[in-house]
């Protein structure tokens, strides 16, 4: 299962892909079964350099009672940092955060392969 | 192909390119000529000999003394940005300028864009082939954004500790 | 300080005025994000994990009550209420908005203040001694050369897209407190036996994936010379550093692919043709500098301060923050304070806007509004009367920030880590909460004494991992984040780097690996050695022992 993530262009706020529009939280994210299909939202992403900063995909699996991010690095961007519990996403709390929080494993991004290029 | 710019005291000009930029692999055809470094070397005086105007490109990674025997000959000499982001250029021209005395015209070409304009003016470049697209008044609002500048370069413009004398 | 005159401020204005464009036209589609990113990024500007990140230039790690205040402000309406302090004396705001950022720019602006050229290939800004004007063992004051090289680096021409970042240091005394060997070019002033003033410098030094120390090239450069001689190092660096790989860029691989002696010559070399009288920065403009720094009114007072010496009879707690944070001043009856960003439990380096407007406050009240920032992420109040530190220790205990532990095993630097950091493999910050922890009890950590903790989340090395006494490197292993310990580095004047202690740890092993080499180091030590003398006299072996072999 994938998702598509990017950060906005205006703040910098992580943001998710969900049926041509881009959504804040993560629970809102369009899943995708279908690779092709994923990879054809990416490039409509793309296209719009004025709304969004590099969107990629990500792997996404199941967690507990709902969905996250394989990737430890893309859950703490669904989230927020570990040391401010009040910053970010995570503030908000409920059970999208709640799943993400209970997801293990795999620290480095699936979707982003030269991350020294990301400044 | 990119317009020419030139600068003209404090203004940019469009002005006519007279040279023909010619690829290694291309014959040389009729008229004022810029070719490769390594042409040079090898077909320099024959091409001198024929009475046109020539020009020399150099790559980032080539030595700029290795025209200093022949820079009084040559009428243009164009360091060659590959990528906007390797500065190697800027070195080329203040080398031409300050050590080796180039009065010709230093011409940017490649990666050229106005956001580094400014300080290609301060190397000692008069000449630009922009690839942004950029426009001769866009062009010189670049060169003149800032009132100060604070170190001395291959320009004549006064530095900080000169204005702050006066 | 430094004060800015008419034609400083005109030159930030210029610059933010320039980005104000730039954002401008990237937010309209003139610029792509592969043509706007470096621009960015040379006004410090970065796109991290969860919004954009603002590093903001302390040059040489300077700044006054007024600027500390504006950093609250900004803070405050900008951010989240707080700030970061690096390891390179910056400030970073890790919650800003693009499109704020040119009207911060312009608020900082107001207060001589910039963000330019703290990041991207550029010369980046210059790390000095925190304790520059305050303390007798300077040479000279290294800040005035230090803004020297400000000034000259600010937009040159030539050297702002070099193969790589580019980072000088400059320090005047025997100890070094800015890391100087760990720098592209470290300056250390010092007197000849005739009396002249001239700069040992040093080249090539750095961390990140292949660490080096730096080569001395020149023993005894004189100071009038500095600008001619680094244009020399620079242009030798911009046309044959390595430009093809990222990893193998900066100038420390290109001075030991070379070898320093090869590398020198060929600086000699250029330095010969470059002509000196019209690169070196005239004499009337290093006096014009000079002077341009407040001079400070110290009184004339008993170096007995007695108030001072009662109140830590009768507090332990002020005694213990005398013991720990406050160092030996020029003038007598004066003390340098430095005020710790290590509360235990806290985010290394990151102080809230009211902590901010406190230690503002504070430099005014009792400092002659000098406040420094220190490479290992701590503050410096650097002019206090002795008889005013009880006070001051009382107003920074009430913000929490009176923490005893410089240079103690809970001084820890941190990189952002995962939590914030792009680049990052591994958090940093946690693991720096979890070690300090352990050391909360305030006696066991000074019977310690002097441990240098540093911790990185990634490769990079912006916690300085590689001159830690005990430096912590975060990688992924499998998707897990695992931590690789390593011994016995320094970045002081001792400078050494830090040798790999074994296999990588996992996160919930380290503290506990910590407190085990400092058992066996409290078990091995000789009379006052310090952990990293204990260790340059083992060597590894005790020290694995004592964290690898309970496990077999």
């Amino acid at each position: 299962m994938k998702a598509i993530t990017a950060n906005r262009l205006l703040d910098g706020e992580v943001v998710f892909w969900r049926e041509g529009r881009w959504v804040e939280r993560f629970g809102e994210a369009q899943l995708f079964a279908d690779d092709a299909a994923a990879e054809e939202a990416v490039a409509v992403g793309k296209g719009q350099p004025t709304v969004v900063v590099e969107p990629y995909a990500i792997d996404v699996t199941e967690a507990g009672a709902g969905v996250a991010p394989v990737s430890y690095r893309e859950r703490l961007r669904a989230l927020g940092p570990t040391n401010e519990p009040t910053h970010g996403k995570q503030a908000e709390g409920g059970a999208a955060i709640e799943a993400l929080l209970a997801a293990t494993g795999a620290a480095r991004s699936t979707g982003r392969v030269d991350l020294i290029r990301r400044k | 192909m990119h317009p020419l710019f030139k600068l003209a005291g404090d203004e940019v000009i469009v002005a006519d390119d007279t040279f023909i930029d010619v690829a290694d692999e291309d014959a040389i055809p009729e008229g004022d000529v810029i070719v490769s470094l390594t042409r040079f070397q090898t077909e320099g005086e024959g091409l001198l000999a024929g009475g046109r105007k020539i020009g020399v490109r150099i790559q980032a990674d080539e030595a700029v003394e290795d025209l200093a025997y022949d820079l009084p000959r040559l009428s243009l000499v164009a360091p060659v940005f590959p990528k906007y982001r390797d500065g190697r250029a800027y070195t080329t021209a203040t080398l031409l300028r300050e050590r080796l005395g180039f009065t010709g015209e230093v011409r940017a070409v490649g990666d050229v864009l106005r956001e580094q304009a400014g300080f290609m003016v301060r190397c000692g470049f008069d000449a630009f082939q922009p690839a942004d697209g950029a426009t001769p008044a866009e062009w010189r609002a670049a060169i003149h954004r800032h009132r100060h500048v604070y170190q001395r370069a291959a320009d004549a413009r006064p530095p900080a500790f000169t204005e702050r004398r006066a | 300080m430094y004060r800015y005159d008419a034609i400083d401020r005109e030159i930030v204005a210029d610059r933010a005025a320039e980005f104000r464009g730039q954002v401008e036209r990237r937010l309209g589609g003139d610029l792509t994000e592969d043509q706007f990113k470096p621009l960015r990024l040379m006004n410090g500007l970065y796109l991290q994990l969860h919004a954009y990140m603002l590093r903001i230039a302390i040059p040489y790690g300077s700044v006054n009550a007024a600027q500390m205040r504006r950093f609250a402000d900004i803070a405050r309406q900008y951010d989240k209420g707080y700030g970061h302090f690096t390891t390179r004396q910056n400030l970073q705001f890790h919650w800003i908005k693009l499109a704020d950022t040119p009207d911060i720019l312009d608020r900082l602006a107001e207060v001589d203040l910039h963000a330019i050229q703290t990041s991207g290939n550029c010369i980046r800004n210059v790390t000095s001694d925190p304790f520059a004007g305050a303390t007798a063992e300077e040479v000279d004051d290294p800040r005035v050369w230090s803004e020297v090289i400000r000034q000259w680096s600010t937009l040159h021409p030539e050297f702002s897209y070099l193969p790589r970042k580019f980072k000088f240091a400059v320090t005047a005394s025997a100890k070094d407190r800015t890391a100087a060997k760990v720098h592209d070019i470290g300056l250390a002033l010092r007197r000849s036996r005739d009396g002249t003033l001239g700069f040992e410098v040093m080249v090539g030094g750095g961390q990140g994936r292949t660490p080096y120390l730096a080569s001395t090239i020149r023993e005894h450069l004189p100071v009038g010379h500095l600008l001619s001689y680094i244009q020399a190092i620079l242009r030798v660096y911009n046309r044959h550093g390595r430009r093809d790989n990222i990893y193998k860029a900066r100038i420390k691989i290109l001075v030991a692919s070379l070898g320093a002696e090869e590398f020198a010559r060929q600086v000699e070399e250029e330095w010969a043709k470059i002509d000196a009288p019209t690169n070196d920065l005239p004499d009337t403009e290093l006096a014009r500098i000079r002077a341009a720094f407040t001079p400070l009114a110290f009184e004339t007072l008993a170096p007995h301060a007695g108030a001072y010496e009662l109140a830590k009879a009768s507090d332990p707690a002020l005694a213990r923050f005398a013991r720990n944070n406050v160092k030996a001043h020029k003038v007598a009856g004066y003390g340098i304070v430095e005020v710790s960003l290590k509360t235990i439990g806290a985010t290394p380096g990151d102080i809230t806007a009211e902590q901010m407007d406190v230690v503002a406050d504070l430099a005014e009240r009792y400092g002659l509004d000098d406040i420094r920032v220190t490479h290992e992420q701590n503050l410096v109040l650097p002019h206090v009367k002795l008889d005013d530190i009880p006070a001051v220790h009382a107003q920074l205990a009430a913000t929490g920030l009176a923490s005893a532990n410089i240079n103690l095993a809970s001084d820890i630097i941190a990189c952002p880590g995962l939590d914030y950091c792009a680049l990052a493999n591994a958090r940093a910050i946690p693991i720096a909460q979890h070690i300090a922890e352990r050391f909360s009890d305030a006696d066991h950590a000074e019977k310690v004494g002097e441990l240098k903790i540093k911790i990185s989340g990634c490769i990079n090395a912006c916690g300085h991992h590689h001159v830690g006494h005990i430096g912590i490197l975060g990688v992924d292993k499998k998707g897990e984040e695992f931590y690789q310990l390593s011994l016995g580095g320094s970045g002081a004047e001792d400078a050494s780097l830090a040798q790999i202690l074994g296999p990588a740890l996992p996160a919930n092993r380290v503290a506990e690996a910590v407190d085990q080499l400092v058992e066996a180091y409290l078990r091995e030590r000789q009379g006052e050695e310090r952990f990293l003398d204990t260790f340059r006299r083992l060597g590894m072996a005790p020290f694995k022992e004592a964290v690898y072999a309970p496990a077999l």
